[in-house]
C-alpha cells in the first residue's frame, strides 16, 4: 500500500483550467472565484457589526 | 500653538475604554484558518505536478533535447547568450543607461559547451568510441570545431529519433554523432540530471544548471504554455491545472501585457522598476500629501466605525 495517498481529494483539479479571456485580461475561473471570495470577505469585514455590540449597548 | 494637521496629528482620545483579548482572537482566527486548511485539501487537493528532469524531457522529446545540446555547442541557446550572472554572452537587459545584471557581474559561471556537453561527456566511463571522439574534439582548432557544428546543425533540420539513437544525413562532422548521441543516452537514463547537479560541495540542491539547460529546450516552454503559465498568458499568478495561483501578484502580471512591456526586450528589469517605485511608493505613503489624505477622504473608516460615529 506504500505510495498510496491516504486520502484522495473529493474533487480532485488536477485536471487543465478553464480561462476567462476578456481582452487583455486573462484569468483563470480558479483565480477569479478566489478574487470574488476576497472582495466578499473585505466588504463583509466592514459590514458586519463586530461581535459584542449588543451586550456593549446594553452595558451602556 | 501648533496648527493641527489631520493627516499627521493624532487627536487626543476622550471616549470610553473597551478590554480586548487579542490572544482569544488570534487563537479563534488559527482555528478557523486551520479548519479551513484541512476542509479545503481533503476537498481539492493540491497541486502536485511532477518536476520536469532532463531525464524525463529527453526521454518525452529525445530531438528537442539533442537540438537543444547541438545550440549549447553552437552557442545559440539561451543561457549562451544570457549574460551576467551566467556568462558574457551578452549585457543583459537594461534600464536606460544601466545595465544592472552586468554591473554585479558572472556570480555563477556557466559555460554551456563545458559544463552542458563536454564535462558530463567526459564522465561517462568504459566507453571507446566517446573517448576517441572526445580526443578528437579536444584536439581540433576551434575553426574546425565551429565547421563540425555549423555542418551538423545545418542537417539537424532533418533530425530524427529512430532505433534509440538521433540520426542526422550529414556527413564531416566529425566526432559530433558519436557525442551528441552519447550525450542522449546519458539523459534518458537519468545520469545527466546528476552530472549537472553533483560536484558542488556536500549538498546536491544546486539545480542551476539542469535547469538552464531544460529552460533552453522548447519542451518546458510547450509545457508552460498548456498550463498557462507563460509570461503572456499572465502566468506569474496561475497555477498548474485547474488549482488557484497567486492571485496577489496580478499587478506585477498585468506590465508584462500591455506595451511598451509586452513587447520590449527589457521588459523583465522595466516591470521590477515600477514594482519598486510602486512599492517604496507604498511604503512611503505617510510622508506624501495627497496620497495619504485618500483614506480620510474616501471615509471607509466610517463605514468600519459606523456605529460610534452614529452616537458621537
Amino acid at each position: 500500500m506504500v505510495g498510496l495517498p491516504l486520502l484522495a481529494a473529493l474533487f480532485p483539479l488536477d485536471h487543465l483550467g478553464h480561462y476567462i479571456h476578456w481582452g487583455w485580461v486573462y484569468i483563470s475561473y480558479a483565480n477569479a472565484i478566489v478574487v470574488a471570495l476576497m472582495v466578499i470577505c473585505f466588504v463583509a469585514a466592514i459590514w458586519v457589526p463586530f461581535p459584542g455590540r449588543n451586550r456593549r449597548k446594553e452595558s451602556r | 500653538m501648533k496648527r493641527f494637521r489631520p493627516d499627521v496629528d493624532a487627536p487626543e482620545y476622550h471616549g470610553p475604554y473597551a478590554p480586548y483579548d487579542i490572544i482569544k482572537e488570534g487563537t479563534i482566527a488559527f482555528v478557523v484558518v486551520a479548519i479551513l486548511v484541512v476542509a479545503l485539501a481533503t476537498l481539492f487537493g493540491s497541486p502536485d505536478t511532477k518536476a520536469v528532469t532532463i531525464r524525463s524531457w529527453s526521454n518525452a522529446d529525445p530531438v528537442d533535447f539533442a537540438t537543444t545540446a547541438l545550440g549549447e555547442l553552437n552557442g545559440t541557446t539561451i543561457t549562451a547568450g544570457y549574460g551576467a550572472p551566467y556568462n558574457h554572452g551578452s549585457l543583459g537587459q537594461e534600464l536606460g543607461p544601466l545595465h544592472l545584471a552586468n554591473l554585479v557581474g558572472v556570480t555563477i559561471p556557466v559555460n554551456p559547451v563545458q559544463d552542458f556537453v563536454i564535462a558530463p561527456l567526459t564522465s561517462v566511463p568504459n566507453d571507446h568510441p566517446l573517448r576517441v571522439a572526445l580526443a578528437q574534439w579536444h584536439t581540433a582548432s576551434s575553426a574546425q570545431r565551429a565547421t563540425w557544428v555549423s555542418r551538423y546543425s545545418h542537417a539537424a533540420v532533418h533530425m530524427t529519433w529512430s532505433n534509440g539513437h538521433i540520426v542526422v544525413p550529414a556527413t564531416d562532422t566529425g566526432p559530433l554523432g558519436v557525442m551528441i548521441n552519447s550525450l542522449t543516452q546519458m539523459a534518458r537514463s537519468g545520469a545527466l540530471d546528476q552530472a549537472l547537479v553533483t560536484g558542488h560541495g556536500f549538498y546536491t540542491t544546486n539545480y542551476t544548471k539542469p535547469l538552464l539547460f531544460v529552460a533552453d529546450g522548447t519542451y518546458f516552454a510547450n509545457l508552460a504554455k498548456s498550463q498557462h503559465l507563460l509570461g503572456n498568458q499572465w502566468g506569474m499568478m496561475n497555477e498548474t491545472d485547474s488549482y488557484p495561483g497567486q492571485a496577489w501578484l496580478w499587478l506585477y502580471t498585468f506590465w508584462y501585457q500591455v506595451p511598451p512591456f509586452s513587447s520590449s526586450p527589457n521588459a523583465d528589469v522595466q516591470v521590477w522598476a515600477i514594482m519598486m517605485l510602486a512599492s517604496a511608493l507604498l511604503l512611503l505613503v505617510p510622508f506624501i500629501p495627497g496620497l495619504r489624505s485618500i483614506p480620510r477622504k474616501v471615509r471607509v473608516y466610517r463605514l468600519i466605525w459606523r456605529e460610534h460615529y452614529r452616537t458621537s
